[in-house]
Formats: structure tokens, sequence, C-alpha cells
């Protein structure tokens, strides 16, 4: 059973760190639960 | 189902099949067939994790769910992006770089042998279980709804995934998960604009928003916090990033998917392409749910969608009254709801407010008519906690839906259970091979010998999933039991991986007690409270990181008197 070969960390193709592309998307769900509490309120 | 309906749904199945077999060429070495030879591409794994999550039930119940209860569930995906976003700082590169072929292995590596056997032990037991309720609980489904034998739907769905599973590997079911998640957009586009245009001239898309929210079928945030309520933006944020961390780093059968990446950055992309898409479909799903119910409030649905117990209580005395106070609750809720239109569009305040109140009141009598019907079910010898949530989405589909579009959402059920089983057998026979047979029967055989091996326990699992979901019927409220199960054991396999990543100096034998404390904690809290079962995963994880830390810092103090 051969083991697979070495993988490389390459860089996110866009925002070049993956810390900003987390930060990226922890701001897109903040901004995901801010529109579906003004949904919820908006059709209460 | 007519012949255009019969046509899509086997052109859609043998299409996704042939597709995934074909890419699947190749796939003649262990390293191929276990991890794609280490060669997908983002986007493929992004949508076989995601197939392999949805599975028929979810996406049958999450309608029915939005149906009767509104919007609030897709709160329990607020913590995926979290998850999504910690497993690929931390665990993705820990595994391609350790060159695991299960997440087990990784243990083995970090502590000892007895804890990689004990993780992949309760995997194999929690998963195994699963893989026959995920064929069985969409076949019980068809059966009523379409009147088709129950044995001959799983026979159908298991013989499909396990050829498909046995010859081509993970190439063939992450290739057939692409396809199958094509073909569940696809349907779901289609429900919900046929679910639209299917609505009285008089009412417009806003109307039926507008009516959807007056019911608050549209409560997409809770902020109210209760450990006994499901759904909330607390135990959404909190206890379902534990669950999903848990799933994500822990189960395999989600880990086999990203491991297939070519780069660690594909694999990360994977994961990311999730933590973006995943609330946006589920918030889409859940919303058919609620449109559903909007067209029910002009056509007048039975009392109950489950028709084998309603045809069982419907010569019963007890029903008639039953049925004529549906009746008239129905006509009510439906006058009121054309009141409430015609008041928001003349722009009356007092007529919007006056009419809103008789619709809510009218939307109550009928809940608790059908409630009534629900426990004359369970009285007259039915079964107990009686819900039939998980029929009312597809008694909508082959009712009204035009000819074709029937086939398609049949089609959609067939790929989302066999995404999700092909998924299961998969994982479930590389830790058979990987961690156990490998490890403790055949120690140096050849690459072609753990081949063949592997092919074998894929065969043998997808039989054990057919056997056990053929035998769903008298297993009755195991399934139940089934889902409990996952969530009882996901928490102390969290904890243990937590501890293998962040707190170098815990060594095997002091998270092999922190996982039998972390058990012990689990299943008290499931005993003895009645919190939900998101939080399990917390408390799971957090008693096995303590208590490793704990057996850690007393094992080392007499060490330390000793050398002094």
């Amino acid at each position: 059973m051969d083991h697979p070969r070495d993988v490389p960390d390459d860089p996110p193709p866009f925002l070049r760190t993956w810390k900003r592309v987390y930060v990226a998307v922890m701001i897109y769900l903040g901004v995901i639960i801010f529109v579906s509490y003004l949904f919820t309120r908006a059709f209460r | 189902m007519r012949t255009a309906d019969w046509i899509v749904l086997f052109g859609s199945l043998i299409s996704i099949i042939a597709y995934g077999l074909y890419r699947a060429r190749g796939s003649n070495t262990v390293d191929r067939y276990l991890l794609a030879g280490k060669s997908m591409p983002w986007y493929a794994m992004a949508l076989s994790i995601m197939a392999t999550q949805a599975s028929a039930v979810t996406f049958i119940s999450t309608t029915g769910q939005s149906y009767v209860d509104g919007m609030r569930f897709v709160q329990a995906y607020f913590g995926l992006p979290i998850a999504m976003v910690i497993v690929s700082a931390t665990v993705v590169p820990l595994f391609h770089r350790a060159k695991v072929y299960t997440a087990y292995e990784y243990l083995e590596q970090r502590f000892d042998t007895k804890t990689r056997a004990l993780a992949s032990i309760i995997f194999l037991f929690q998963r195994g279980l699963s893989a026959g309720v995920t064929i069985y609980a969409p076949a019980i489904v068809l059966s009523i709804i379409l009147g088709w034998p129950e044995q001959l739907t799983i026979l159908i769905t298991g013989a499909t995934v396990i050829t498909y599973t046995v010859i081509g590997g993970i190439k063939a079911v992450t290739w057939s998960d692409v396809q199958q998640m094509c073909v569940i957009f696809l349907g779901l586009i289609a429900a919900l604009v046929t679910c639209i245009l299917l609505l009285p001239q008089s009412v417009s898309f806003g109307d039926a928003v507008y009516l959807a929210g007056a019911a608050n079928r549209l409560n997409a945030v809770t902020t109210r916090f209760d450990w006994n309520d499901r759904f909330n933006i607390w135990s959404g944020l909190f206890g379902s990033t534990f669950l999903f961390l848990s799933y994500f780093g822990c189960d395999q059968s989600q880990v086999q998917r990203y491991l297939t990446g070519r780069s660690i950055a594909q694999s990360r992309l994977s994961l990311l392409f999730n933590a973006v898409a995943k609330i946006p479909m589920q918030f889409f799903i859940l919303f058919i749910g609620a449109m559903v119910f909007v067209f029910y409030l002009f056509i007048q649905p039975p009392v109950l969608f489950q028709s084998a117990e309603l045809g069982r209580i419907h010569n019963l005395a007890a029903f008639q009254p039953v049925q004529s106070d549906y009746q008239q609750a129905f006509e009510r809720r439906r006058q009121a709801a054309l009141g409430l239109v015609e008041a928001r569009h003349n722009g009356d305040l007092a007529a919007r407010a006056r009419e809103s109140a008789e619709y809510r009141s009218a939307q109550r009598s009928l809940d608790d008519v059908r409630i009534r019907a629900s426990r004359l079910v369970e009285q007259s010898g039915g079964e107990k906690d009686f819900s039939d949530t998980n029929y009312i989405f597809l008694s909508f589909v082959t009712q009204y839906l035009p000819a074709g579009l029937v086939g398609l959402l049949i089609a959609v059920v067939f790929a989302a259970t066999m995404s999700a089983s092909s998924g299961e057998i998969n994982s479930l026979a590389t830790v058979s091979v990987v961690d156990l047979y490998k490890r403790y029967v055949v120690r140096n055989g050849t690459d072609h010998h753990y081949l063949r091996a592997s092919r074998w326990a894929t065969l043998l699992w997808g039989a054990c999933a057919v056997l056990f979901a053929g035998f769903g019927r008298k297993l009755g409220s195991l399934i139940v039991a089934v889902n409990i199960v996952g969530s009882l054991f996901y928490g102390s396999l969290l904890g243990c991986f937590v501890v293998a990543f962040a707190f170098r100096r815990v060594g095997g034998t002091a998270v092999f007690i922190g996982m039998l404390a972390g058990e012990a904690a689990v299943f008290w809290a499931f005993k003895f409270t009645g919190m939900s079962y998101l939080w399990y995963n917390l408390i799971g994880c957090a008693v096995v990181v303590v208590t490793s830390l704990l057996v850690t810092a007393v094992s080392a103090k007499p060490a330390t008197q000793s050398t002094q």
C-alpha cells in the first residue's frame, strides 16, 4: 500500500493569504445572519 | 407517475451512474481507489461534500419542517462556516502532511494503537447503522406516496450504489455526487418556480411571501435562548459549530472527500465553498417549504399527509368530527388569507391588522385539528409521536407538479439517497481495511491484495446497509435511536482530535480515559436532561479535553517527584 506523494500548500487564488480568506468567510457569516434577522423582522 | 416521469427518472439516474463510472477509469491501486490518487479538483470535492451531507431525508423533511414550523431550522447551519474555517486552518494541513488515508490513522501517529482502534470502532458502529437508515428512510416515504414496494425500492437503490461504489471507488462516488448535486439543484429550482406559478392569479409572489411571514413561516432567526429549544441562534452558533467540527474533522465519510484533493489549497477551497454555499442552500430549501405552505392556503390539503395512516383512521367514528372541523378551519383560513391579501393591496392598515389576527387564529385552529388527527393515529394503534412532516413535500410534488417534473423530483430523492449512501459505504470500507484489516489481520500484503480487500469491504458494507434497511419496518423507532446515536459519539471523537492537535503533552492513555469520561457525560446529559442534541457535542468535547489534561497532570506529578 503506497502512501500518497507530498502535497504542496499553495496560497489561495484570491485575497493572497488564507488568513484573509478566513476573515472574509467570518464577515460573510455575520452579514448572512444579519440579513436573515432583517428578513425575519420584515415579514414577522 | 406518467411516461415522461419514468423517462426523466431513469434518464437522470442512468446518466449519473454512467458518468461516475466513466470518470472512475483507472482506479486500479489502493491510492487511486480510496483517495483518487490525490487528483480531485476543489469543485468536485465541494459538491461531493455537499452531496454526502444532504441525504434524501434531510431534503424531504427540511421542506416539511418549514411547512409546519417555519424556517428556524436554517440556524442549525450557522456554525458551519466557523467549523469550516477551523478545519481548513488546522485539520486539513495536518492530515495532508501526515499522509493518512483515514482520520483515525493519524491518532496512532499521535497517540497509540488503542486510541486509533477505539475511534475506528466508534465510527464503524455509528456510520454502519446510519448507512442502513439512509437507504431505508426514503424508501418508506416513496412506498407510501407512490405505492412502490418498499423492499424493491431498497434493492434498486442499494444495488445501484453498491455497483458503482465497488467498481469505481471514491472517484466514481465523487463524480456521481457532482452530477447528483446538479440534479438536486435543478429539481429544487423547478419545484419552487412551479409552486409559485400554481398560486391563484390574485396572489402575487410578494403576497405569498407576506402570507408566509404572517403565519410565522419565515422565522429564520430566533434570538431567545433556551437549552431545550433545538433551533435558535445560540444553539446554531455554538452547539452546531461543535457538531460540524466533529463531522468534518473526525468523520471519515467527510474527511475522505477532502483528502482526495491534489493540494492543501484545493481541499481548503472545497470546504470553504461549503462554508459559503450551505446556508443559502438550506435557506432556499426551507423557503420552498414555506411556499408549499402558501400553496395549501388556497388548495385544501388532506388532514394528514401520510396517506396510509389517514386511510386507516378514515372510517373511525372519532374521525368524522375531526374532518368536519378541519373543513371549517381550512375555509376560515382561506377567507382570512384572501382578506389579508386584499387589505395589503388596498393599503388599509386597520383591515390588515384585523385580517392578520383572524388569519393567525384560523391557522391555530387548523393546527389544533391536525394535532387531534395525529393523536387519533396514535390512539388507534399507529406509531407513537406520529408526524407526517416527511410526507408533505412529496405529496405536493406527486399531486400538483406537471409530467416530467415529478420524475425529476423523484430522481432528486434517489440522487440524494445514493450520494449520501455511497459516501458512507466507501468510508466504512476504507476504515475497515486501513485501520483494522491492514493493522491487525494482514500487515504486509501487496497493493493488489488491499485493493481487492477494499472492493470486498465495500460490497460487504453495502450488503449490510441493504440488509439493515430491509429490516427497517421491524426495527421501527430504531431510526430515531440511530439519529441520536450519532450525536452521542461525535463529541468524544472531536475531543480526542482537539487534544491531538492542541495539547502535545497529553498521551494515549490520558485521552483514552478522557474519551470514556466524555461518553459518560454525554450519556448522562441524554438520560437526565432534556437539552437539544446540538449541545451534546460541546459537552462531550469539553469533558474529553478537561479529563485528558487532568489525567496528564496527575500522572506527571509522581514522575517529577521521583526524578527530584
